[in-house]
């Protein structure tokens, strides 16, 4: 297979002549992970095809995943398989709807799915928000093939008050 | 990500502590921030980053990153909405393998096509990139050198583009991914109405009392279109859906009436449905008479392979005829769709008879009005320009066009398929507002504008996505610059043409990426990109809607725009390295400038100066160059389309509103084209009028079924289509970055029917490979979710960057339109 | 569900409120800062110490806990309140926003 980290190439510059390539290296070192190509192939050539892993199972374990932002739809925390959302049944509403979260101690579906497209609210769920799945999704046991450097507005705002109060 | 949870719930323990000792805590550990100075969101509007429905989107920056995204409440097309990735875009951005210096495939410190990835300067990418292309022109002239782009290009970007290639390099071998996409929708749209683009608008969506999807799993494609497809049947409880496909998806939850055809025999329904009009005397004869003429159309047109391909030899009109036709009467097309019974076509098409009646009787009955969608089951079809006009037939047929409720609609798969390759014109054999290389005229006026001397731009047609590929492969095109797309992963058959084209030692490949694609892993040079909100631009979407943006947040240190790469690269051309001496003799003046002075500063792109720009707003790419390029780039582009039924608003108005869909003529923008009454280009009097045509008049083609390029049969025994799914964007390159949409759908599984894995003994999750005659690809059995295909057919999406489906696809195209048929091929499925 | 066989990551947090001899308040803030995983968030004007300790398990809290409890400047310690966040995986979302932020929407 073939090499296409980057420790082979800081050997390859060690031979560059030009200063320019010198200092790039020393740049480029500290971005190892950041120029590697084919990340999401595991670095397998284009030819060659790597053991595809298992199917992985849905995350059922019920418990409430943090949301990125205030807006962001939350994941699913349970599996949803043999649920039926088509026009005569919707099973999701069967826990999520506000009359029946009392019992089944669901969240109840946000305010925002009472509103028509023109903001007016209405007594069931809208119907531009009857297909739950074209916003909510549940979570597979797959580790990301790469990593996200995402940086919620919360984070951000701490780090600013604990700046603020060292200086 | 723990650490997260670790403060919360030790804010939580030291709340309590602090209760009992009865003393407040500073506000960082009570958890909530309200001291408005630091919770302040700049907040924005942007055009999502997918699809071709062109939601609008809030874009929330604190500290210069994007921290937030939800649907515009102020907006059309989508009130507040946003799909599951429209959410997730405030992540597409922060993949930790974002790309920051350009990289050269590199030994011992020189470049080698079979070197490893080395960084090097961006000085350096341009010196080796402009040493190739000219080493390409002054070996074999302009058509050495090509670009593959992208229906994800801003407006600016492909314009940008375009006048380099067609006008500086003066090659028309430019095309963008849109080829895969919507080529064959163009060709349907030129050849019925003269006018590329829908009639209609997203308000259909409200009127109409019928809907038919063809060939279009809206309810994952076009996620906010199907929310208001939904509303709509829901809260109207008369109005009805029916949804076609070759396999059952997500779109048939809401189906009234669900077909499963197969393959390639809609174009006989759609025969049958104009056939069951006549015969049920529900023509509209007044509409017909006035508003439309008859034509019989070349058949037998063969595949769009490579010539020597047996199908090709055996095609009788695959040469330059194959898009002509003769006029004929109304007598003589009822004749030839007469044959389309019901019987014979449901026998053909597997669909029960009263299923097709249903159908026929929606679109017959006058007072259903009717609006028909369709993307990719037409479009990457073997006679996908067919299937266009034909699905036209039955709209014009009954006249259910036009009007609010009645509309043939064609959806668009890319944000900018319509704003940016097909209005722009970034096709091999187009230029900006519809116009074509071909025609001299067109290249007059496109001169014209451009300022350029008369013969500037080639009159041959470039190659097309698809033969770029082959002529890649056959060390024909040898400088070729891929931007805003991931065509290793994208196009069909890559075993065979695109991975040895990009490999061939003759060629050097340069690809443009935030990411490292597997398009990227093929090339020779790679250029780091920024993207989206990282610059300002424009889409424009499938309803005629053009959006625009501002620059919102830095790109990563490193990262360059597409546009900035195109114009930054033309600096390195003078004009006597790539014009011939008889060329610029028409204008001396042009001696001695470099490409960047020619077709941007000194023209009327560079006319707009700094001061336009707020002040408070970023513009990385206009900085740089000194003048105001988006708007130089887009007033310079608009001025094609400008009094032609193209036109566009002056610039800054986009920056004020959620889009306008053109024509925007005397400031309003335009919903329903070619009706009297709601746009301004129809002949006052004519009531309709589709003046694309010079008689005003629609075309209806009489054009038959043909089979598909490839069936399954004892060998390769199953129907193979690919697709894509809701929760990735196209390749997945941004998508399967974010972890909540990855973690959502991982992998790409072979979706298939439970007795036709038990047949080949298979179980959901068996390992397979997928092998047709041109390649193989391993995946996993999946018997349940989603897709349920019929026996004989199987569905892969091809998102997944780890099993390329496109290794066995086939690279057929329709003739007509050069759209490759992902839909349809044949494999056999066996266990590894 | 996970195959690994090492013992499950916990991450313990208590608070506490110490209630110290005024005049070693310094002292006894200095003892509480100088324990691994323990800091001072707040005192009240008669004195009393807000602070946590945080660890990795019930064992590790009570020994940091009594290095504070035993010295002579303390009167009292009171602890108030204890939880325990289970790490071993599927908590890979940005769990943070308070309920507050979340009601919001």
């Amino acid at each position: 297979m073939k090499n296409l980290n980057l420790a082979a190439i800081a050997s390859l510059l060690v031979l560059a002549v030009s200063p320019i390539m010198y200092s790039l290296n020393a740049n480029a070192a500290d971005k190892e992970t950041v120029n590697s190509v084919a990340t999401l192939r595991d670095a397998t050539p284009i030819d060659v095809q790597k053991e595809p892993n298992i199917i992985p199972k849905v995350i059922n374990k019920d418990i409430k995943q943090g949301r990125n932002y205030p807006m962001q739809p939350p994941v699913i925390p349970h599996t949803t398989r043999s649920y039926e959302v088509n026009k005569n049944n919707n099973k999701c509403m069967s826990c999520h709807s506000r009359h029946r979260t009392e019992k089944s101690q669901a969240p109840m579906v946000s305010v925002t799915h009472y509103m028509d497209r023109d903001g007016n609210f209405l007594a069931e769920v809208s119907p531009r928000r009857y297909f739950c799945n074209q916003c909510h999704v549940t979570q597979l046991d797959a580790e990301p093939l790469v990593e996200n450097t995402f940086v919620d507005m919360h984070t951000l705002m701490k780090q600013k008050t604990t700046s603020a109060k060292e200086h | 990500m723990t650490i997260n949870r670790r403060e919360f719930i030790k804010a939580n323990a030291i709340a309590a502590a602090a209760a009992v000792a009865g003393v407040s805590v500073p506000a960082v550990a009570s958890n909530l921030i309200t001291s408005s100075d630091i919770t302040k969101l700049k907040w924005d509007k942007a055009a999502c980053r997918f699809c071709g429905t062109g939601c609008s989107v809030n874009v929330g920056v604190m500290d210069g990153k994007v921290v937030a995204t939800h649907g515009d409440i102020k907006s059309p097309v989508n009130k507040g909405l946003s799909c599951v990735k429209g959410y997730f875009l405030s992540k597409i951005m922060y993949g930790k393998d974002r790309l920051t210096t350009p990289l050269l495939r590199m030994t011992n410190g020189k470049y080698d096509k079979e070197g490893e990835f080395t960084p090097i300067s961006w000085d350096q990418a341009f010196n080796v990139m402009a040493e190739k292309a000219n080493d390409a022109l002054k070996k074999d002239g302009p058509e050495a050198l090509g670009m593959f782009g992208s229906g994800q290009w801003t407006v600016q970007e492909g314009y940008a583009a375009v006048k380099l290639m067609k006008a500086g390099f003066r090659t028309n071998n430019i095309d963008p991914n849109a080829r895969h996409c919507m080529a064959s929708a163009v060709g349907g749209f030129m050849r019925t109405f003269g006018i590329d683009e829908p009639m209609g608008c997203y308000d259909d969506l409200e009127a109409a009392d019928a809907f038919v999807l063809w060939g279009s799993n809206m309810a994952e494609m076009h996620p906010i279109l199907w929310t208001r497809l939904t509303d709509r049947r829901l809260s109207a409880p008369h109005v009805k859906v029916a949804v076609l496909s070759t396999f059952e998806h997500r779109s048939f939850d809401l189906a009234d009436n669900g077909m499963i055809f197969t393959p390639q025999t809609d174009l006989a329904i759609l025969n049958y449905i104009a056939n069951y009009i006549i015969q049920t005397g529900r023509v509209n004869k007044d509409f017909v008479s006035k508003h439309t003429n008859f034509r019989l159309g070349e058949t037998d047109i063969g595949y769009g392979l490579r010539p020597e391909h047996p199908l090709e030899q055996k095609a009788k009109n695959n040469g330059k005829t194959k898009g002509s036709s003769t006029p004929i009467d109304f007598d003589e097309y009822a004749k030839f769709v007469s044959t389309y019974t019901v019987e014979s076509v449901s026998k053909l098409s597997g669909v029960p008879e009263h299923k097709l009646k249903e159908l026929a009787e929606m679109y017959a009955d006058p007072k259903i009005k009717v609006t028909s969608f369709w993307t990719m089951g037409f479009n990457q079809h073997t006679r996908g320009v067919w299937a266009n006009n034909l699905v036209y037939n039955i709209h014009l047929l009954t006249g259910k066009i036009s009007t609010p409720g009645n509309s043939p609609f064609s959806l668009t798969g890319q944000p900018s398929a319509c704003g940016t390759a097909r209005e722009v014109g970034t096709f091999s054999h187009r230029l900006p507002a519809d116009m074509v290389v071909k025609n001299p005229k067109h290249r007059a006026i496109a001169e014209k504008i451009w300022d350029l001397p008369e013969g500037t731009i080639p009159a041959k047609p470039g190659y097309h996505a698809v033969l770029q590929n082959r002529m890649l492969k056959d060390g024909k095109l040898n400088f070729y610059w891929v931007q805003c797309n991931n065509n290793m992963q994208a196009a069909a058959n890559i075993n065979e043409e695109a991975y040895p084209g990009y490999r061939n030692p003759k060629n050097f490949i340069v690809v443009s990426d935030p990411y490292p694609t597997v398009t990227a892993q093929a090339a020779d040079l790679i250029l780091p990109t920024a993207m989206w909100v990282e610059k300002e631009g424009m889409y424009g979407n499938a309803e005629r809607r053009t959006q625009s943006w501002y620059q919102m947040v830095e790109a990563p240190e490193g990262a360059k725009s597409d546009m900035w790469q195109v114009v930054e690269f033309s600096k390195r051309f003078k004009v006597e390295d790539v014009w011939p001496e008889e060329l610029i003799a028409k204008k001396p003046e042009v001696r001695g400038k470099t490409l960047f002075d020619v077709l941007y500063k000194d023209a009327s792109v560079g006319k707009f100066p700094l001061s336009e720009i707020p002040e408070d707003r970023l513009n990385d790419e206009s900085r740089d160059f000194g003048f105001y390029i988006q708007k130089g780039l887009f007033e310079e582009y608009a001025s094609f389309g400008r009094g032609h039924a193209h036109d566009l608003a002056p610039y800054d108005r986009y920056h004020q509103e959620r889009g306008l869909r053109w024509p925007v003529v005397d400031g309003k923008e335009t919903k329903w084209r070619f009706k009297e009454g709601s746009d301004p280009y129809v002949k006052p009097g004519s009531d309709w009028d589709f003046y694309g045509h010079k008689d005003g008049r629609a075309r209806i083609f009489a054009l038959p079924y043909e089979p598909a390029a490839e069936s399954p049969d004892e060998e390769y025994d199953l129907w193979l289509s690919t697709g894509r799914v809701l929760e990735h964007w196209h390749s997945g390159s941004m998508t399967q970055r974010v972890p909540e949409l990855y973690k959502a759908m991982p992998d790409a599984l072979v979706y298939m029917h439970p007795d036709d894995a038990k047949k080949r003994n298979m179980r959901r999750g068996d390992l397979v490979k997928l092998i047709s005659r041109r390649g193989e690809v391993q995946t996993r059995v999946e018997t349940r979710g989603r897709n349920k295909p019929p026996i004989g057919l199987v569905y892969m999406p091809w998102f997944d960057a780890s099993r390329l489906v496109n290794k066995v696809t086939l690279d057929a195209t329709d003739p007509l339109s050069k759209e490759t048929d992902y839909k349809k091929c044949a494999i056999k499925i066996v266990k590894v | 569900m996970t195959q690994k066989h090492h013992k499950t990551p916990e991450y313990h947090v208590a608070s506490l409120v110490a209630s110290p001899i005024l005049a070693q308040l310094d002292e006894v803030k200095a003892v509480i800062t100088a324990v691994e995983g323990a800091e001072i968030h707040a005192v009240s004007d008669e004195g009393k110490i807000v602070f946590t300790v945080e660890g990795t398990g019930f064992k590790d809290l009570d020994k940091k806990i009594d290095i504070i409890r035993v010295h002579k400047g303390i009167l009292n310690v009171s602890p108030v309140y204890h939880q325990v966040l289970d790490e071993s995986g599927d908590d890979n979302a940005e769990e943070q926003y308070s309920e507050v932020t979340t009601k919001k929407e």
